[in-house]
């Protein structure tokens, strides 16, 4: 089983530490939390594993294989997807053509083949509609399917979004915030769902405000604070550590 | 009856022709790419399309091949710098590419004809063959569309981070999409070149840059059926009325700026959105 790996990941945007020395690990199978508050650098260390953000230094890995400066879009052929914090849907696409687009990792229908329209290219698409729409169904989706994506609910919007991230099959998956704005019947759905996507083997990254459903749901947290980790372990030991009621009460006397 | 089809033959031809020009055009901003470089490409295929049968002798079969291989070998060529930019700078860039074709044309007399352009090229293209040529471009276009290069071209087009994210290769798609799209203009170009007997160089300049993008504009930028409409609306209208015909550019140029203001996505896009929108609504009523 294969294991998400940072190790040393530091950023710098010329003066701004975002990220410093962090070291972190997401095995297949488990639910790993990512807390911190506001502008600890999260969504940062996202960006540098998903190939949005160049790394300044430090490693990725993915098993053996060394992503750290792999191009986004071969990063998620070595099996990682994400979801964004500020949701990013193709807005003039329907629902389902968001999903059908994260199958993208695993078309096979040759550039020629699509080209010349030939039966194969016609097939494909019929079988990823379907793979879509049913994939649709697990998120309770359906009824929105050809819907303009940009037009649904700030809720179904994410929910679309993980539909599109689950489509590429992924061996890891990175949340960023993904129950920001649901209420607690849509978290706790979706709660279900996190827990079968580790069951079934993948490892999954947690970021999220909400410290209660991150304790709920994984086995170990990382807290962020200021581009360096603070704290990590179980989520007894976490939210037990002053240090981490320190950053946290004294991001709430900031604000 | 006859009398007036033929009259209209060579409005009809010029549609085939530049319906296929459109296409180039489409499909590279379909992929996300702001290039304008089509009236480059065109020129360069009509020119190897005319010196193969006029310097050459050669079988206008084998100029067309020629005109469709240096228009898309030039188009690749000239993705690679413009990989590097995006947006305005891109269209700046393949303007420049352009009139760099221009100058080179001109200043290369012995092989194009210089200012006084490439005469005597023997007629060997009729309306039948541009029919040909019209119809399978427009197939390998929708073709593109509903498979794997439409989706992949459309989420680049709306955001490159998240195509990327999704295992998009954006290099090798934009690439690609300049490749179909200078093979299009080649073709055409070279088709161009002899149907009309004689190739101007300017013939291949902003004028004609203007003209192309009008039709994708005004048609609609994400179905076959954009470029097909604009492209037949834009050449049939100023022949309703004889002085408008005179003055094609402003009324193109006016045109632009009415549907850039209130049909933004092109007429074709719009009429579609809200037929699918009406469709919804009718669903949602027999439902509830
Ligand atoms: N592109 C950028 N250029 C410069 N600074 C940046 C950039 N992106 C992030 N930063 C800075 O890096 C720091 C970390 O930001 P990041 O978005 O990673 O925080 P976060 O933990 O995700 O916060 P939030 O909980 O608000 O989402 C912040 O100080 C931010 O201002
Ligand atoms: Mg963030």
């Amino acid at each position: 089983m294969s294991t998400l790996k940072l190790t040393n990941l530091s950023k710098r945007f010329g003066g701004v530490v975002a990220s410093e020395d962090v070291n972190i690990e997401v095995p297949a199978g488990k639910v790993i939390g990512l807390i911190g508050p506001n502008g600890a650098g999260k969504t940062t260390i996202v960006n540098m594993i998903t190939g949005l953000l160049p790394v300044t230094s430090g490693t990725i890995h993915v098993g053996n294989a060394d992503i750290t400066h792999a191009p986004a879009h071969e990063i998620c052929r070595a099996g990682l997807a994400r979801t964004f914090q500020n949701i990013r849907l193709l807005g003039e696409a329907t629902v389902l053509e968001n999903v059908m687009i994260g199958f993208h990792r695993h078309e096979t229908s040759s550039t020629f083949a699509a080209l010349l329209g030939l039966p194969e290219a016609g097939r494909e698409t019929a079988t990823l509609k379907e793979r879509a729409f049913s994939l649709l169904g697990e998120f309770d989706l359906q009824a929105f399917a050809d819907y303009p994506a940009s037009g649904l609910s700030y809720g179904h919007q994410r929910k679309v979004e993980m539909a599109r991230a689950m489509a590429s099959e992924p061996d890891f998956v990175l949340l960023d915030e993904p129950i920001a704005g649901m209420n607690d019947v849509e978290s706790n759905a979706l709660a279900e769902i996190f827990m079968g996507l580790a069951s079934s083997g993948k490892g999954v990254l947690l970021i999220e405000h909400n410290v209660r459903f991150v304790a709920k749901l994984c086995s170990y947290i990382y807290v962020l604070d200021g581009g360096k980790l603070i704290s990590e372990g179980t989520s007894d030991h976490v939210l037990n550590d002053p240090e981490v009621i320190s950053a946290y009460l004294g991001d709430a006397h900031h604000a | 009856m006859s009398g007036i089809i033929a009259g209209y033959l060579p409005l009809f031809d010029l549609y085939l022709i530049h319906v296929g020009l459109a296409f180039s055009q489409y499909i590279v901003l379909r992929a996300g790419v702001f290039s304008l470089a089509t009236a480059a490409f065109a020129g360069i295929g009509a020119y190897t399309a005319g010196i193969f049968a006029v310097n050459l002798g050669l079988h206008p079969a084998i100029g067309l091949l020629a005109g469709t291989l240096t228009g898309m070998g030039a188009a690749i060529f000239l993705s690679i710098p413009l990989a590097r930019l995006r947006g305005v700078y891109q269209a700046i860039a393949t303007v420049a590419f352009i009139q760099i074709c221009l100058s080179l044309n001109v200043y290369s007399e012995s092989l194009t004809g210089g200012a006084m352009g490439l005469n005597n090229i023997p007629k060997t293209v009729g309306t039948g063959t541009l029919f040909v040529f019209a119809a399978l471009a427009t197939y390998m276009i929708w073709a593109i569309e509903r498979g794997r290069l439409g989706r992949a071209f459309n989420a680049i087009r709306q955001d490159e981070a998240v195509a990327a994210s999704l295992g998009i290769s954006i290099t090798r798609h934009q690439m690609l999409a300049f490749a179909i799209s200078g093979a299009l203009a080649g073709l055409f170009g070279g088709l161009e070149a002899y149907h009309a007997y004689a190739l101007d160089p300017n013939q291949f300049g902003f004028h004609l840059l203007i003209t192309i993008l009008s039709y994708v504009i005004l048609g609609g930028r994400n179905t076959v059926l954009g470029p097909l409409v604009g492209c037949a609306i834009l050449i049939i209208l100023p022949e309703l009325a004889r002085p408008l015909a005179e003055n094609r550019m402003v009324i193109y140029g006016v045109m632009l700026i009415v549907v850039i203001n209130y049909v933004p996505k092109g007429i074709v896009d719009t009429a579609l959105d809200a037929i699918r929108a009406r469709r919804l609504k009718m669903r949602e009523e027999t439902v509830s």
